[in-house]
């Protein structure tokens, strides 16, 4: 293990050297919007970029999800997945046009998830300036409809139809440098519309507010008495409603999520809430529906599994200190195929679902060669159990 | 009138994707090219034009054979930022110093020709929010791959950066259409065909640029058009459509003075050209009005109309180049 670790600070200058391409593949793929379902121009560029650098093969599989595959050196070892999500949360008309400075990139999604694709798009490049060759093929997929509703579709179908053993797996995700995700908790993601219009009519200023209705709704579920263990949480993350201050709010609408390491646990809290919404709506003499958005299920790697300890190697070794939590990412798609996979952040930022968004280039360059690193460590065998 | 330039000489940048085609004829013709970027306070822009430019055109296609950043004195950290993605950053008052100083971007385009070493240049403006290298394969493609080509021109759909958010999705083009477009129509029909005459972006072989007088300021597009048509006529003219090019609003007073110079610009060279006759000399003086505390007040901005000679006609530049004089009749 030690002999690729040694070389990884070597493999941050040397991949500086390509910093101009590194960072325009970062400014190409970013500037062409790509909101979830839209995402067949940022598919199409990555592709081409892909044949550019030179990949062995290029295609898409049935979903449109495109992919490059760098052949290895035995064809008898399965292949080492390398993803990105393509897919962010900007609509198409915003200004997409990014700011390159000396120290950073500004733009609409630049950490969610154009970094990430951006490196991607690279690394047949950058492995052609490390001199590396690897005994795997390494299948550079970026994914489509990852994002809300998308709901992971595009991951999903792609390991749903690959047909034969994927060797090991890493997700990239712009920020933070450090970040190690081996595990993902079971979640669903939940919405409930309260819509009072038909029943509240143009001169009924004193009767129902649809507003004050989801208040009661989240009233009740914070008086669930959630477990510590299975750990488990609702967070409310989204709400809108009303229309002017003086007007009796008719539309309101309520987005949240149900977190818990516990599939049944998920299950249980979402039939909690379904009863909420059931008593409250029947009090208020209204039709109101929980609708799920997506959901995904609890799956996990072992902390000491090799995979995860010898990435935390690997970043450690680039003096960055790893940091591990849940993902909801393509990680979790991974884990419940019981393909052994991490997600790394490749550098640091803020403002990441903002317009503004920020990335710090120098920390990239450690990103990227702990990418390389943990494809070593895949390639070395240290999923083969 | 030669009406069918434009279906002649009008390409779009897709004809000239073939970089390798383009990196062979450049080879075959033993000719180096130069990319210059003229600036004043592009800290947003500069760094993602370089960055492109020296990634698929320098170290993926060996189609530029330099970057030259020349900066009339910018007050922002443009030149830094130049400087530390590789580009060759020099201060237009640094260049050719005995001579009067001036600040305008034809200044900056005319030193750009001492300090390049390329047998083409390449001018881009340095605001271009969409930068991509077609900007300039497809510039330079027609001077590669047609022997009569001397000067290619780009032209776009022009949407406009509306705030921070919002893009519009046409305008731009208003100098163009109610200055340019009448004065060519009225003296110069042919030269109608020029889609966008007063695009920032240009190529053209020394050869001519060298030998063509460049005005410091607003006039230097009008003038290079002008100057090359009445010298080698329009056939060494192309024009490349680059689709989309996204920069900054101007407000309607920076037009009009951009305006103004266009017109001294295009007076002087009908009165060289006997095409009109002014009885009088013009005044140098533009005047607008703005509204202050104490009613309306005149802001005045002053154009000299000071135009650089023909380089070649200056003798630090025929010694650099090994060029011997040049009469400007010839």
């Amino acid at each position: 293990m030690e002999k690729y670790l040694d070389k990884l600070p070597s493999y941050v200058e040397t991949i500086k050297l390509i910093k101009e391409t590194i960072i325009a593949n970062i400014v190409f793929i970013g500037q062409i919007p790509a909101p979830t379902f839209k995402e067949k121009r940022r598919a199409n560029f990555f592709m081409e970029r892909l044949v550019e650098f030179q990949v062995d093969e290029c295609t898409t599989d049935g979903y449109r999800n495109p992919i490059g595959i760098i052949r290895g050196t035995s064809p008898l070892k399965p292949p080492v997945f390398v993803v990105a999500h393509l897919d962010t949360i900007f609509k198409k008309d915003i200004d997409h046009n990014y700011t390159v400075k000396k120290k950073t990139i500004t733009g609409a999604g630049v950490l969610d998830n154009s970094l990430g694709v951006g490196i991607l798009a690279s690394l047949p490049l950058i492995f052609r300036k490390l001199n590396l060759r690897f005994e795997s093929d390494i299948v550079l997929a970026g994914v489509i409809q990852s994002l809300g509703r998308g709901n992971l579709r595009g991951i999903r179908h792609l390991l749903k139809t690959w047909d034969t053993p994927i060797r090991g797996a890493i997700c990239l995700e712009g920020v933070e440098l450090g970040r190690l995700n081996y595990y993902s908790e079971g979640m669903i993601r939940c919405e409930v519309e309260c819509d009072i219009s038909l029943i509240l009519g143009p001169l009924q200023k004193f009767k129902s507010n649809a507003i004050l209705i989801l208040n009661e709704v989240i009233n009740q579920i914070l008086e669930l008495r959630l477990p510590q263990r299975p750990r488990s949480r609702v967070i409310i993350g989204k709400i809108s409603g009303g229309f002017k201050h003086g007007t009796i709010a008719s539309k309101a609408k309520l987005g949240f999520e149900i977190q818990s390491n516990s599939d049944k646990m998920v299950k249980s809290i979402y039939n909690d809430i379904n009863d909420i919404i059931e008593d409250i709506s029947h009090q208020n003499e209204i039709e109101m529906k929980l609708k799920t958005i997506s959901n995904l299920s609890a799956a996990s790697i072992k902390y000491n599994h090799p995979l995860v300890k010898n990435a935390g190697a690997v970043i450690e070794s680039l003096g960055i200190k790893p940091i591990c939590e849940p993902s909801e990412s393509e990680l979790s798609i991974f884990l419940s195929h019981k393909i052994p996979a991490v997600t790394l952040g490749i550098t640091q930022g803020e403002n990441i679902h903002l317009e503004k968004a920020m990335m710090e280039i120098e920390p990239m360059y450690k990103g990227i060669a702990q990418i390389v690193g943990a494809i070593m460590a895949i390639d070395g065998g240290v999923c083969d159990e | 009138m030669n009406s069918n330039w434009l279906e002649k000489n009008t390409f779009h940048y897709s004809e000239f994707k073939d970089i390798n085609r383009l990196v062979e004829e450049k080879e075959r013709k033993k000719i180096k090219i130069s990319l210059c970027l003229p600036t004043l306070n592009e800290e947003k822009t500069i760094a993602k034009e370089i960055i492109i430019m020296k990634s698929e055109l320098m170290s993926r296609y060996p189609l530029l054979d330099e970057i030259v950043v020349i900066d009339s004195g910018s007050s922002d950290r443009t030149m830094e930022i130049a400087s530390s993605y590789g580009a060759d950053v020099y201060k237009a008052d640094d260049i050719l110093p005995k001579l009067e100083k001036f600040k305008g971007k034809g200044e900056n385009l005319w030193k750009a020709l001492y300090i390049t070493k390329g047998d083409i240049i390449v001018y881009l403006d340095a605001d271009i929010k969409n930068i991509h290298h077609r900007f300039v394969y497809a510039l330079v493609g027609p001077l590669l791959l047609f022997d009569n080509i001397k000067y290619s021109k780009g032209f776009y759909d022009r949407p406009i950066a509306k705030g921070k958010k919002k893009l519009r999705p046409t305008g731009g083009g208003r100098v163009t259409e109610l200055v340019i477009r009448p004065l060519f129509s009225l003296f110069f029909p042919e030269l109608t065909q020029i889609i966008q005459p007063l695009s920032g972006e240009y190529a053209g072989y020394r050869e001519l640029f060298e030998k063509i007088p460049f005005p410091i300021g607003y006039g230097i597009e009008t003038s290079i058009i002008l100057d090359t048509y009445e010298k080698w006529g329009l056939d060494v003219i192309a024009q490349v459509d680059l689709e989309r090019r996204v920069h900054r609003n101007q407000d309607t007073k920076s037009l009009g003075k951009m305006s103004f110079v266009i017109l001294k610009t295009f007076c002087k060279r009908l009165a060289k050209l006997g095409l009109a006759e002014l009885k009088s000399d013009v005044f140098n003086e533009m005047i607008q009005y703005k509204l202050g505390k104490d009613g309306y007040l005149p802001d005045i901005y002053i154009d000299k109309s000071f135009e650089r000679p023909p380089i070649i006609e200056i003798s630090e530049y025929r010694e650099k180049y090994k060029k011997t004089a040049w009469v400007a009749d010839e």
